[in-house]
């Protein structure tokens, strides 16, 4: 058993590429790095795919822990180590394939302090990278701590009106929650006397740690994954950082950072706490009930509140929410129907939803608001756009034939079929696909069909009309946070030098007060896509470009889903859904000691 | 019998190196020739620098020394404080360095009055936490405890001409003497129930009781508990302990701010070292505490860090933050403590050392991250006093950087400032990467590791308790930092200043916002955060930091093989690793 060093590469690509960008002289150039650093890191990643042994079922990548490490700190017998398994592998692929398309997206929409977003964007995409392949604990847990410092600073500089309560609502509820995982990760390594998970698997096989232990450890687990997930009760930072983050934070949020916790707790929480030892049933039964009901009250809940929302990208928000919960009910349906589907619903949803997000940026990007009032009918003037906004829609909602239909079915199926959950579990989740296919199309409806409207590119801004904001205008972030601008409607804060009265493109009946309050100007410099009488374009080539692989990879995993479930299912089953199969040692570990 | 003790000399030869300067020094400050007062934070730096090698240095032979009345002794514990003291107060030399009063707002410290008596006054300071490091005799404790704290009296005093200055050392000195006071009558019960001033002595004779007992806890008399009370009561002020913590915000507020640093550190780890050896004392080496010390460090660890903590969430000057925060620290320090006294001889033997180390870890790591907090805060200027007549353009601040209004949007002008506050700052909540996560983890684990052993639910609920604080923490801390860089300048100060150039938003050398750099601060940042990383982020630093304090938590066995009793059949069961079988 060989070290790969393609795996450490895949971490240290990204972040050497991160220091070199922030170094950089020009912003143009830090972007244009930015890409290459993350295409290149996905290379890495393909390379590693394509050696990797997809056959062998529980074949792994490995990467680290020779006795004469450097990389390690003896005295808790904490090592850099790294592995990659099938699942870990997946979501590796899907990290690598987000982010340089959110890096692309972020091309126009970023326009101040280019190389430090970038520079923290590829931080970001190590930390992430680091999560999935970590093969130590207090490893694992250091990547996922890690990805609070990029996302904070990506939300809170580069976000809207709000950011700055959106990023401390963000990295304090995390923060807060994954404390005591650090007490349980602790906890785990002083127990196992090592922090190496395949040692520690092991010993929680041979029942190393006692029922009060593992109840506490799984709580312990709970409390940092479910925030990041997140779930019912701790759900509440997830709409606001959405809503404020730039449209690529929006996209590796829903996309990636949300899959750090489903991915803990089927790489961690699940497995070291909830299964009894050597065994695939639940020790706490009353537990994974509870746990259970938060998720159909997640499904329900985040459903309904979605279908209220009047910004397009709350409502994806909220519908992560109600994903999220199929999600986790998969995973603790324990079954292979069940954690399988959970498993691919984590990368289809970071299909659909990032896409969806990155959509709803470029709409942004012209339009200057996210107002579902006030917008309408948009496949009138950007049909390109309107075909992506549907395919990823319909996709999200589920529809046969696209990526989001197996998982979803393939989770209430595995809640109906598993031994600890049972039929209510499954009926409820049901009823929570109906509300998405409302809220989703509701939104659909009004924004791409209907008589065409569109707030103006180009406001009054008569009400702001001071010298002194004048002045400043230039600087959006100093607009933002002057006294004036401290107003409900985010819009105030590209106002800018008036140079039209207010114009709407049609259909000036329709127009509502909201609409007009919306219509406190926009950046004279708006979208990439404006056209010389103002109207903004369809998507431009890089926007189509970075749109159309999801666009692919959601009709390509809605067609042949075996592509993804075949190849994971091992890896489930050695994990948690044939526990109990398992011998008391894995075939994989011995070359660490 | 010998009349100089050739031993003597070299066991507390560090100590006497820093007095022995720190007269120079004084001497310096009254020379006529600026030339000479100039040299005198050089002096002081070489001073530190060379005990800090010379501990780095030390090898465990070298390291064990005594003199022989035994009031002296010195092994790899007390070298570790020293290196410690030494190496931090090297930044605290240079936080200090009297550049000029615009650049530090400590306009006591130019060079035309006191630089020499200040830094004088600095390293007498640390000689006594070295001294407290060494002692092994209660009246040898208690002035090197006072060594320590006076010039820090007077450091406050006059580190700046305003009257909060004087004010908060004022309050420093009377609080000081009457904790002094509490301090010396705990010794002096300690010393008329045991009959004997010898640290040594006395925790054989508890150790003995132990046995006497043949249980595992330590009963103390009457007395004795008043005694202990009495001197953790003082020791809690060297720290900043509650209910002994409300000075810290005054005085940290008031002095200048490399004093605040200085007051930060270097009493309090006088305080944590003295408090070592009381537990060490009084628990006879080995053994666990008695239970009702177990009980009271328990209340003040859990009453420190959240009373640090929550006081921290409600402050508007940032000063007053880092003070409270200090408190937090102390606090989660004595959760360590309180691991120590819990456990004892047999199955825990070695969680009370990983405890102590976990303890020593944690000072060395708060030391280190805490100086770069305190220095970006001086580079940053004050805004409140802007325009005082003098004209807008010329006028210079006359502190460094206080409130949160003062730092807001500093982190964009100045992005390496930025980035070295948002390190300390990143360290001090615990995220990973930095010496701060490390210093965490070896805290919290002994008191796991306690908690599994025997049936021990309040160690839970001590770890469980010091987790909710560090998420409170990362509020006030997270405050700082988004202050700094997501809050934009005040709009007078952009408007008045160009705006940022290039969209990367380098270090343009804006007016009036960025502070003339005085390079031995630049330095001290530098290092801090460098450390902070370095032993955070790099696997092999951590192990070997952590490997010094483990050696050097090994108090029990060091000093019980090296001392030579009255009767040595009974001794080494009282070395933990014999009692360990």
């Amino acid at each position: 058993m060989s070290d790969n060093f393609l795996l450490p590469l895949l971490l240290i690509v990204p972040i050497v590429g991160a220091m070199v960008c922030a170094l950089l002289p020009d912003a143009k150039v830090a972007r244009l790095w930015a890409l290459v650093v993350s295409i290149a890191t996905a290379v890495v990643a393909g390379v590693l795919a394509y050696q990797f042994d997809w056959r062998a079922g529980d074949g792994r990548i490995l990467y680290g822990g020779g006795i004469d490490s450097l990389l390690q700190v003896s005295t808790i017998n904490f090592g850099f180590t790294l592995a990659a398994d099938a699942v870990s592998l997946w979501l590796v692929l899907l990290t690598v394939l987000l982010m340089p398309l959110a890096v692309a997206a972020s091309f126009d929409s970023i326009r101040e302090r280019q190389k430090e977003y970038y520079a923290w964007m590829l931080a970001l995409l190590t930390a992430m990278l680091g999560v999935f392949v970590a093969r130590d604990l207090l490893l694992f847990y250091i990547f996922f701590e890690l990805t609070l410092i990029p996302m904070f600073f990506i939300i809170g500089i580069w976000g809207g009106s709000q950011r700055r309560e959106a990023a401390g609502k963000f990295f304090l509820f995390t923060f807060a929650g994954s404390v005591f995982t650090l007490a349980g990760v602790v906890y785990i390594g002083l127990r196992c006397d090592t922090f190496d998970l395949d040692m520690i698997m092991r010993s929680v096989r041979e029942g190393v740690f006692s029922d009060s232990e593992r109840f506490w450890l799984f709580l312990a687990f709970l409390a940092g994954f479910a925030v990041k997930i997140p779930l019912f009760p701790v759900h509440t930072w997830l709409p606001l950082a959405h809503t404020e983050a730039p449209t690529a934070g929006s996209v590796i949020l829903a996309g990636v950072l949300l899959k750090l916790g489903t991915y803990g707790l089927y790489k961690l929480a699940i497995p070291i706490g909830l299964l009894a030892p050597g065994s695939n049933r639940p020790a706490f039964p009353t537990l994974l009930h509870v746990l259970g009901v938060l998720c159909l009250i997640g499904i329900i809940y985040g459903a309904l509140v979605a279908w209220v929302q009047q910004d397009i990208k709350k409502l994806v928000a909220y519908s992560s929410v109600s994903h999220l919960g199929f999600c986790v009910l998969g995973l603790i349906a324990l079954n292979d129907a069940g954690v399988g589907g959970s498993v691919l619903y984590m990368i289809n949803h970071g299909l659909s939803t990032g896409a969806l997000f990155l959509v709803i940026g470029m709409i942004y990007d012209r339009y200057h608001t996210r107002d579902i009032d006030a917008l309408s009918g948009l496949a009138r003037s950007m049909p390109v756009m309107a075909f992506f906004f549907i395919l990823f829609t319909l996709s999200s909602i589920g529809l046969p034939g696209l990526n989001g239909f197996v998982s979803e079915f393939l989770t209430i199926f595995g809640a109906f079929t598993s031994d600890h959950l049972g039929i209510g579990y499954g009926v409820i989740a049901a009823t929570g696909i109906v509300l998405g296919a409302i809220y989703m199309l509701h939104m659909t409806a009004r924004v791409i069909w209907g008589p065409l409207k569109t707030p103006a590119v180009h406001g009054h801004g008569d009400s702001h009309h001071d010298p002194e904001r004048l002045k400043r205008g230039a600087n959006a972030d100093l607009a933002a946070d002057a006294p004036a601008a401290q107003q409900p409607d985010a819009m105030t804060r590209h106002d800018a030098p008036a140079v039209k009265p207010p114009t709407v493109s049609a259909v000036p009946a329709a127009e509502g007060p909201t609409l007009s309050a919306a219509l406190h100007g926009t950046q004279s410099d708006a979208g990439q896509g404006a056209s010389p009488d103002h109207t903004p374009g369809d998507l431009n080539g890089r926007e189509i470009a970075v749109l159309m692989p999801l666009a692919i990879l959601v009709i390509v995993l809605g067609v042949f889903p075996n592509l993804v479930l075949k190849t994971i299912e091992p890896s489930i089953q050695q994990q948690i859904t044939q526990a109990d199969q398992q011998p008391a040692e894995p075939r994989t570990v011995a070359a660490a000691d | 019998m010998q009349t100089f003790d050739n031993n003597l000399i070299r066991a507390m030869a560090p100590e006497l190196l820093l007095c022995a300067v720190a007269c120079v020094l004084f001497l310096l400050g009254v020379s006529s020739r600026a030339a000479a007062r100039r040299v005198a934070p050089v002096i002081a730096a070489a001073a530190l620098l060379a005990v800090f090698g010379w501990q780095v240095m030390a090898t465990e032979a070298s390291a064990t020394l005594a003199d022989q009345y035994q009031t002296f002794r010195v092994f790899e514990f007390a070298t570790y404080i020293k290196m410690l003291a030494a190496g931090v107060g090297v930044l605290f030399v240079l936080l200090a360095w009297p550049t000029n009063r615009e650049a530090t707002g400590n306009s006591a410290l130019d060079f035309g009055a006191d630089a020499g008596e200040f830094f004088g006054l600095m390293l007498l300071s640390i000689a006594g936490v070295m001294l407290v490091a060494g002692a092994n005799d209660m009246i040898l404790l208690f002035l090197g405890l006072e060594l320590a704290s006076i010039p820090t009296y007077i450091m406050v005093s006059i580190s700046r001409p305003l009257p909060v200055a004087q004010e908060a050392g004022v309050k420093y000195f009377f609080l000081g003497a009457m904790s002094a006071g509490i301090m010396l009558f705990g010794f002096s019960y300690l010393y008329g129930t045991t009959g004997t001033t010898s640290l040594h002595e006395i925790a054989t004779r508890f150790s003995e009781s132990a046995r006497l007992d043949t249980g595992a806890t330590q009963t103390l008399t009457a007395w004795q508990q008043l005694a202990v009370v009495m001197l953790i009561a003082g020791f809690a002020f060297k720290i900043a302990a509650v209910p002994l913590h409300f000075y810290a915000g005054d005085v940290y507020q008031g002095a200048a701010t490399p004093v605040t640093a200085f007051l930060s550190f270097v009493p309090k780890t006088s305080g944590f070292v003295a408090l070592i050896k009381l537990l060490f004392v009084i628990s006879g080496g080995a053994w666990e505490s008695p239970e009702v010390v177990q009980k009271l460090l328990w209340v003040m660890a859990v009453l420190t860090m959240t009373a640090g903590n929550v006081l921290g969430l409600l402050q508007f000057n940032v000063k007053r933050v880092l003070a409270y925060s200090s408190i937090a620290h102390t606090g989660y320090m004595l959760v360590g403590l309180t691991v120590y006294a819990v456990t004892g001889v047999g199955a825990d033997a070695n969680v009370k050392q990983s405890a102590l180390q976990g303890v020593l870890f944690y000072l060395a790591s708060y030391g280190i991250m805490n100086a770069g907090a305190f220095g970006v805060l001086m580079l940053l200027p004050a805004r409140e006093d802007r325009g005082l007549g003098l004209g807008r353009a010329k006028t210079l601040p006359a502190t460094s950087a206080e409130t949160f209004e003062d730092l807001a949007g500093t982190g964009r002008r100045n992005v390496g400032l930025g980035l070295a506050m948002a390190v300390c700052c990143f360290s001090l909540i615990g995220l990973p990467l930095t010496v701060g996560f490390f210093g965490k983890l070896f805290l919290i684990r002994p008191a796991l590791d306690a908690a599994h052993g025997e049936d021990r639910t309040w160690m839970i609920w001590l770890v469980v308790i010091t987790m909710i604080n560090a998420a409170i923490s990362a509020a006030y801390y997270l405050r700082i930092v988004a202050t700094m860089f997501l809050r934009p300048e005040p709009t007078d100060l952009a408007a008045e200043s160009e705006p940022p150039t290039s969209t990367g938003g380098g270090e343009t050398s804006g007016t009036g916002a960025a502070l003339a750099r005085p390079m031995p601060i630049l330095i001290a940042i530098g290092l801090s955060v460098f450390g902070t990383l370095l032993f955070g982020a790099l696997p092999p630093a951590t192990q070997v930091l952590d490997l010094r304090a483990s050696s050097a938590a090994n108090i029990e066995a060091a000093s019980l093989s090296t001392y030579v009793p009255m009767d040595d059949e009974d001794e080494p069961a009282t070395s933990p690793a014999a009692a360990a079988r």
